[in-house]
């Protein structure tokens, strides 16, 4: 796999020279022009055509389908189901499965990298409660050996968070999982921005030890209010001074309007551009978060981490709010006491199974296993008695993280058109003892485990262990 | 009073928990013994007195209890090698914790601070745990304290049945120079060794220099050099194994290694050295310089070497999910025999438990579990828990919580 040439930074200077004057010419907004100029610049290679034939599928759409073949050329699905073999190069996955490359749809990898060290660790700006203005990628470190880790257990796309000191913790990012040594050479084209937020005990234990707000819940609730409203008066001040300077003639004087980046994500999420990301553990919490979401009309995406969701699981899914959830951790704070087993499989089944359930890891060595992680919590809902299927299950670690990060149309499922990112396993997904043997990503094989050098070292796992090897 | 207040007790936990030992025949299972005979087909196992009374085909019993288990896997109970269960409630919360000490060292025994009605202990037991080797957390000294073990039927008079059997330490990187613990450990050592000798005039009021140590923990740490107990030694990095051997080996004592992410690197001179590892085969993850060779197959490398490898989970609270490691290292080359010894018989064989515990052995306690499917598999969970041939419920909090949201839900 590889990846156009980047870091040509006179490149760089004249894109973004041609960008300034587009937008002067035109009357781009800004975000428009922050979205170019941070734009992603991952951009795969032509990648072959390849027929992989005689697999169970399970598609991400709901179906299981037996003894089957899919077909990609030039990075995108281009058939299901029907066994055109002209000029592919063929794979034959008799006994194998197929599956849509795994999303994890909250991962710190890059930002708390490993090895875990002072100098590395850029995940929370915890020096304020409200810090929307800080961008993940901008901490995320590109050589983190737990890129390729994650990719050997099939993780195709993954998203980046700040960590959740802050009650807003700044904006998350989507990344493939493809080597790069730059992070836009990471970025999912055109994957929406997100921004995390956090409930609960850790914005009121690290602001409160230091004797400042918010050191409660309801400190927490009225920091998020303060904020939106913030956010309200400025995007009203923006729009008179957009108007204003529409008015005067260019050469009048006029007060400068100055952008700021905190408001400009917040706005970002009141204007339905950038996606709520919640990390919230209760069901009081989560239903409160719903209604502050109401009073400023915008919407939570996702509630992350949310041990409780299965308590309020017909709430979420009469508004449409994701869950991602563990299916087992528990315990290691108040707010994570309640652990069911049957969280994932609940959520997923309220409201007549309109419920959105996300198996999600937040874990270096959970994202590893994300397979394994629904598996559990299948076969616990399966053991109280909800019926759900594989094919539907698959969709936990597939189409609903795809969803939530708005990039469903794109990746998530195996569908006609979508990405070529796949993996094939070398048995049932479900089962602890099979493994991911080939991983697709834009139809390029990123990983294959039978040959030795399957896949791409990252700049940490050359020569650390003895300067002749690689690391794994 | 207190005898009212123990039988409204064993009211309260429903007849499962009477004292009065029945007897159960399991019949037509699949079982994996854990021991050379490995797995049979079709087998009964008849339970009597609270102890494994026979093991065979048709077997036959009047007035037995019986369970059918056709298209059951029975195993031995699992053994959590190294866990806080029973010190801990809520991992933030200090004053739910009660596994380190501010003011010993090697001498911290936990013993008195175990609570039979945590939370933890139904949730392991439903995932498979029965005993469970309780260790102190690394505090603020490099020796911990001892670690006790303890059955997870959750009576509330229930005692150790095998107290402060191993000292636990810690040795790699950290705000202190590894020299430096390494001089710590040496001092701990022959302070032990001089406070023997003059142990007498000591206690005269002869002079003494303890240094960063109690009486207690020289104590403690004399039961170590007389070998009546083994030092476990948190560490990962190859080299600091190797100089730990160097040092068990110098005072002629006995060592288990824990974490030993680097382990593999070494693992024909801890087969040699016949050291157990305690692991967690999924744990990879380089998360420090002490472990940048972390890798998924460990467990496989050094069992297949010959070491004798005990599996733990990283967490606590999901002591159990030693299984899933099991299955993991089974992924990535062990086998499915190995894996079942290294949550069962290794672990009592060297805590000196095996007399008891750990396979499907005709006079052994009758600590089993049957299971909906194959015990390696994540998918899989118990269906039925005994623990000295009494069974013990399979219900946990979080099923609680669940049948009450399911009704709310209009799941159930």
């Amino acid at each position: 796999m590889k990846n156009i040439p980047e870091n040509k930074v006179s490149n760089v200077l004249i894109i973004l020279l041609l960008l300034i004057h587009t937008q002067l010419a035109y009357g781009e907004s800004e975000s428009e022009l922050i979205n170019q100029v941070y734009q992603s610049t991952y951009k795969p290679d032509t990648s072959p055509r390849i027929l992989i034939k005689n697999a169970t599928i399970l598609t991400g759409t709901g179906e299981l389908l037996e003894n089957s073949s899919i077909l990609i050329d030039s990075n995108r699905i281009v058939s299901i189901g029907n066994d055109d073999t002209n000029n592919a190069e063929i794979i034959d996955a008799k006994g194998k499965w197929i599956t849509p490359g795994i999303i994890d749809i909250h991962s710190h990898m890059g930002v708390y990298p490993a090895p875990s060290l002072r100098g590395n660790s850029d995940g929370n700006e915890a020096t304020n409660p409200v810090t929307p203005h800080v961008w993940a990628e901008h901490s995320v470190w590109t050589q983190d050996p737990q890129f390729t880790l994650a990719l050997k257990g099939g993780i195709t796309t993954f998203h980046v968070l700040p960590g959740s000191a802050n009650l807003f913790g700044g904006r998350g990012v989507t990344l493939k999982n493809t080597r790069s040594v730059t992070v836009q050479g990471m970025k999912f084209p055109n994957a929406p921005y997100t921004l995390k937020m956090a409930c609960g005990e850790n914005p009121k234990r690290v602001y409160g030890n230091r004797d400042s707000e918010p050191s409660t819940r309801m400190g927490n609730v009225a920091g998020y209010r303060e904020a939106w409203i913030d956010a309200q008066s400025y995007m009203q001040a923006k729009a008179l001074s957009e108007k204003l300077s529409d008015e005067e003639e260019s050469d009048q004087e006029q007060e400068l309007f100055k952008r700021d980046l905190k408001m400009e994500t917040l706005s970002g999420v009141l204007k339905g551009e950038i996606l709520i990301q919640n990390h919230c553990y209760r069901g009081e919490e989560m239903a409160v978060m719903i209604d502050i979401a109401k009073e400023f009309n915008y919407r939570v995406t996702t509630f992350h981490h949310a041990i409780e969701a299965y308590k309020v699981a017909d709430l979420l899914a009469d508004n449409g709010v994701c869950a991602a959830m563990w299916a087992d951790w528990w315990g290691f704070k108040n707010e994570a006491y309640d652990m069911v087993w049957e969280n994932v499989a609940m959520v997923d089944q309220a409201v007549n199974g309109t419920g959105c359930a996300i198996v999600h890891s937040d874990s270096a060595v959970g994202i590893q296993h994300l397979n394994q992680e629904a598996s559990k919590a299948l076969s616990a809902g399966l053991r109280a008695g909800l019926e759900i299927s594989k094919a539907r299950a698959i969709q936990w670690i597939t189409l609903n993280p795809a969803k939530a990060l708005g990039i469903s149309d794109q990746v998530g499922s195996l569908e006609v058109g979508k990405m070529a990112d796949l993996v094939i396993w070398d048995g049932d997904p479900f089962s602890t003892f099979s493994k991911a043997e080939k991983v697709f990503i834009d139809g390029h094989l990123s990983f294959d485990a039978t040959k030795k050098n399957g896949f791409i070292r990252t700049d940490f796992d050359l020569g650390i262990i003895n300067p002749e090897g690689d690391r794994l | 009073m207190k005898i009212i207040k123990y039988s409204l007790v064993f009211l309260f936990l429903s007849p499962l928990h009477a004292e009065i030992n029945e007897t159960i025949l399991i019949k037509n299972a699949t079982a994996m013994t854990a021991m050379k005979s490995g797995t049979l087909q079709n087998t009964d196992i008849l339970i009597v007195d609270g102890l494994i009374a026979k093991i065979g085909q048709n077997l036959d019993f009047e007035n037995a209890i019986v369970f059918d288990a056709t298209n059951h896997f029975v195993t031995p109970g699992l053994i959590a090698p190294h866990s806080m269960i029973g010190l801990q409630e809520i991992e933030l919360e200090a004053e739910t914790r009660d596994d380190s000490t501010d003011y010993f060292s090697s001498g911290f025994s936990i013993v008195d601070a175990y609570n039979p009605s945590s939370a933890l202990i139904p949730h392991n037991r439903t995932g498979g745990i029965t005993t469970a080797i309780v260790t102190p957390s690394s505090g603020h000294h490099v020796f911990s304290g001892m670690a006790s073990v303890f059955k997870l039927d959750g009576k509330l008079t229930e005692e150790s049945i095998g107290q402060d059997i191993a000292m636990v330490m810690s040795f790699g990187g950290s705000e202190d120079s590894r020299a430096s613990q390494m001089l710590l450990i040496k001092d701990g050592f022959i302070k032990a060794k001089n406070y023997h000798k003059s142990r007498s005039q000591i206690m005269r009021g002869g002079y003494f220099d303890f240094g960063y140590y109690t009486p207690r923990d020289l104590e403690a740490i004399l039961r170590v050099v007389n070998k009546e107990i083994p030092l476990i030694v948190r560490t990962d990095r190859a080299r600091d194994i190797l100089r730990m051997i160097a040092f068990s080996n110098s005072h002629e004592i006995d060592i288990i290694l824990a974490g030993a992410k680097e382990a593999w690197r070494i693992a024909d001179k801890i087969a040699l050295e016949s050291i157990p590892v305690i692991l967690d085969p999924m744990d990879n993850i380089p998360s420090s310089f002490d472990s940048i060779a972390a890798r998924m197959d460990n467990a496989s490398i050094l069992n297949n070497a010959g070491v004798k490898i005990l599996i733990t989970s990283q967490s606590t609270h999901n002591s159990y999910l030693s299984r899933q490691g099991a299955g993991n290292a089974v992924a990535y080359g062990l086998s499915e025999e190995d894996a079942l010894k290294a949550l069962t018989i290794n672990v009592a064989s060297v805590f000196g438990l095996d007399e008891r515990i750990g396979t499907l052995e005709v006079g052994k306690d009758a600590d089993l579990l049957i299971w909906d499917g194959h015990p390696l598999e994540v998918s899989s969970f118990t269906k039925k828990i005994y623990i000295d041939g009494k069974e013990i419920s399979t219900v946990t909090r979080s099923q609680r919580l669940r049948d009450r949201y399911l009704k709310k839900l209009g799941l159930d």
